[in-house]
């Protein structure tokens, strides 16, 4: 076991873990500091394969500006740990078997998958560079990419009908 | 690819139209001229006329079933546009907007129904989704809009997430998001295909409200506008529908016989669930909402059988389905009184309207002569044709005879019970608008071929 596969289980194990501590915090406030240690695990993934500028711009854009935004919102409205509205035991009940379920058929499915025992492929593409990234972007893709912006033009209509008055 | 750019333009000419003129008038007729617009560039596409040579890199795949989808559906808002035109205009202040939004949403349509990679099928469901969520909260004043369109974005984005999620199971195991290279080598089912199957297959159910990914629906579409609900439950949902089939029949067919099974279990609940909800309902808004879904239950026929006669059905349930129900919705959001109550009489106090909702409503029913019969037949014979699903066929016709119950409910309600006058406000251009739609469902109906043929002389 080399260094790169080390660095590989730890930050998979980083991702899950932080991941699952997201979602059971009671917290907001802890939930979303989780959530920016699994963007950095995600982003140390990314840096791994060779793709730097990808894991650059994860890093700026979701662990800074989207996460900020987030605590921003969550102190505005100022949650209180118990002000969290109490499920009832039933329903957390069918919760817990429908998610474990889940949990079930996907371990399932994936135990045998056509990637088993492939551990990160250090150094092997170059996508992720910013200047293979702009060609791909700008040759092959560049249709979906014109056509995104029809995306967030709607998106920006849609934000100033439901922001005006 | 004429309508993807032209709908895209005339979105950010509908924005600008509100700048120009403050006349609401105006602005619904650049919009009318708009549709017209694109439906006349898909038609000569059809014809062989490309305004604009892209090179697509086979992203996008415009063969002469998504044009002649597109056309359908151009026409089916053309429709819309002219009956429920001024009922936009009294939901808020921000008209053009609602239009332009409109019009992004017909670039998603004709993206989802002739995308070529998983990655086009993405972006052209967002484009879908993301307008509708703020057109279903666009009435702001009114907290149930709100409600809806709250619920609508998180179950949207929910089931977003799973679709992306089952994408890149797809493309780790194929290492493309090409359909033609997916189809090409799926030949059996490893276990990173089939979880990223799985998880596309739910995701396309909730995007057309099949069960048991329906809950979302009926609050929704009760929630939302009338005239969005309108455009919800028929456009969006058929391009819904066009998306779900081009992907399973361009990536799945060597497969089928594997998830045939689950889809016709979906099926079945769809239709159970959605006719026998119907059943109870008093609000014609929200019984419309259920009977979405139970008319959703009869498309997915398509998804299970899966051959070249499904995509001709598909095509003739859209266009049946969808001229029904925008005129049944035309007439709603012109009521006060959106339970079965309010249609108390009308069949007295406004005969020509009553007698156009008749036919919709019987359209809808399925009753012979009518555009909605043969739609229903095309779909339970494709599933006959399909061999081993007699059981599912049976479940259909036994739901179709359900929703007779609740649809002859309204007819009775204008028809034999007294009530007062209700005032709905009417032109002589609305009331023969109805007309010719109730027409032309009677001539769909008597001649199908008609449509279908048209798949074949374009070639």
């Amino acid at each position: 076991m080399n260094v790169s596969d080390i660095l590989f289980y730890f930050l998979s194990a980083l991702a899950i873990g932080s991941a699952i501590l997201v979602v059971i915090s009671r917290s907001p406030i802890y939930s979303v500091l989780w959530l920016i240690v699994t963007f950095f695990a995600i982003s140390g993934h990314y840096i791994m394969m060779n793709a730097q500028f990808l894991g650059i711009v994860n890093l700026i854009v979701y662990a800074g500006a989207i996460m900020v935004l987030f605590l921003f919102v969550i102190m505005l409205i100022n949650l209180n740990t118990d002000a969290k509205p109490q499920k009832g035991k039933w329903l957390r009940l069918a919760g817990t078997v429908a998610g474990g379920c889940l949990l079930l058929v996907l371990v399932a499915a994936l135990k045998n998958t056509e990637v088993k025992g492939m551990g990160v492929q250090v150094g092997t593409g170059d996508i992720g560079l910013i200047n293979q990234l702009g060609k791909a972007l700008f040759t092959e893709y560049v249709v979906p990419f014109e056509i995104s912006s029809i995306l967030f033009l709607s998106a920006m209509v849609g934000a100033v009908v439901i922001g005006k008055k | 690819m004429n309508a993807l750019v032209l709908s895209a333009i005339w979105g950010v000419i509908m924005m600008f139209s509100g700048i120009i003129t403050s006349r609401l008038k105006v602005v619904r007729v650049v919009a009318v001229l708009g549709i017209i617009v694109l439906l006349l560039s898909t038609i000569m596409e059809l014809n062989g006329t490309k305004f604009f040579g892209f090179n697509l890199n086979g992203m996008l795949v415009f063969d002469t079933f998504s044009l002649l989808f597109n056309s359908v559906i151009f026409f089916c808002v053309l429709i819309y546009f002219l009956l429920s035109g001024k009922d936009i205009e009294k939901v808020g202040m921000n008209v053009p907007d609602y239009y332009a939004l409109l019009f992004f949403v017909l670039a998603g349509v004709t993206m989802a129904s002739s995308f070529n990679t998983l990655l086009m099928l993405f972006l052209g469901i967002e484009i879908i989704s993301i307008p509708l969520y703020i057109l279903t909260g666009s009435d702001k004043r009114n907290l149930k809009s709100n409600e809806a369109s709250l619920k609508y974005f998180l179950m949207g984005s929910f089931s977003t997430g799973l679709m992306l999620m089952g994408i890149a199971l797809i493309y780790g195991a194929k290492a493309s998001f090409n359909l033609d290279v997916i189809g090409g080598t799926t030949t059996e089912l490893t276990p990173m295909v089939s979880a990223g199957l799985l998880l596309l297959l739910f995701s396309m159910a909730f995007k057309v409200s099949a069960a048991p990914f329906h809950f979302w629906t009926p609050d929704v579409y009760d929630g939302a506008p009338g005239v969005f609900t309108s455009f919800m439950a028929t456009i969006v949902k058929a391009a819904a529908f066009i998306a779900f089939i081009r992907l399973f029949r361009g990536g799945f067919t060597e497969v089928h016989a594997k998830w045939q099974l689950i889809v016709a279990i979906i099926t079945a609940a769809t239709l159970f669930i959605g006719n026998i909800t119907a059943v109870f309902q008093q609000s014609v808004k929200r019984m419309l909402a259920y009977s979405s879904i139970s008319q959703a239950g009869f498309m997915m026929f398509a998804i299970v059988s899966l051959g070249d006669a499904a995509l001709e059905g598909l095509l003739y349930y859209a266009a049946a389905y969808c001229l029904a129900t925008i005129g049944v919705f035309a007439i709603l959001v012109r009521m006060k009184d959106y339970t079965y109550d309010g249609f108390n009489g009308m069949g007295k106090h406004h005969p020509a309207i009553a007698a156009a909702n008749t036919v919709f409503m019987l359209s809808l029913a399925g009753i012979p002569a009518t555009a909605g019969f043969m739609a229903k037949f095309y779909m339970l014979s494709v599933a006959i044709n399909a061999g081993k699903l007699l059981w599912l066929v049976i479940i259909g016709i036994l739901c179709a005879a359900v929703s007779v119950y609740y649809y002859f409910r309204v007819i009775q309600a204008m028809y034999f019970k007294d009530g007062e006058k209700q005032e709905i406000e009417t032109g002589p251009g609305f009331k023969l608008l109805l007309g010719i739609t109730a027409g032309f469902i009677i001539f769909l109906g008597i001649f199908p071929q008609w449509l279908i043929e048209k798949l074949y002389f374009f070639l």
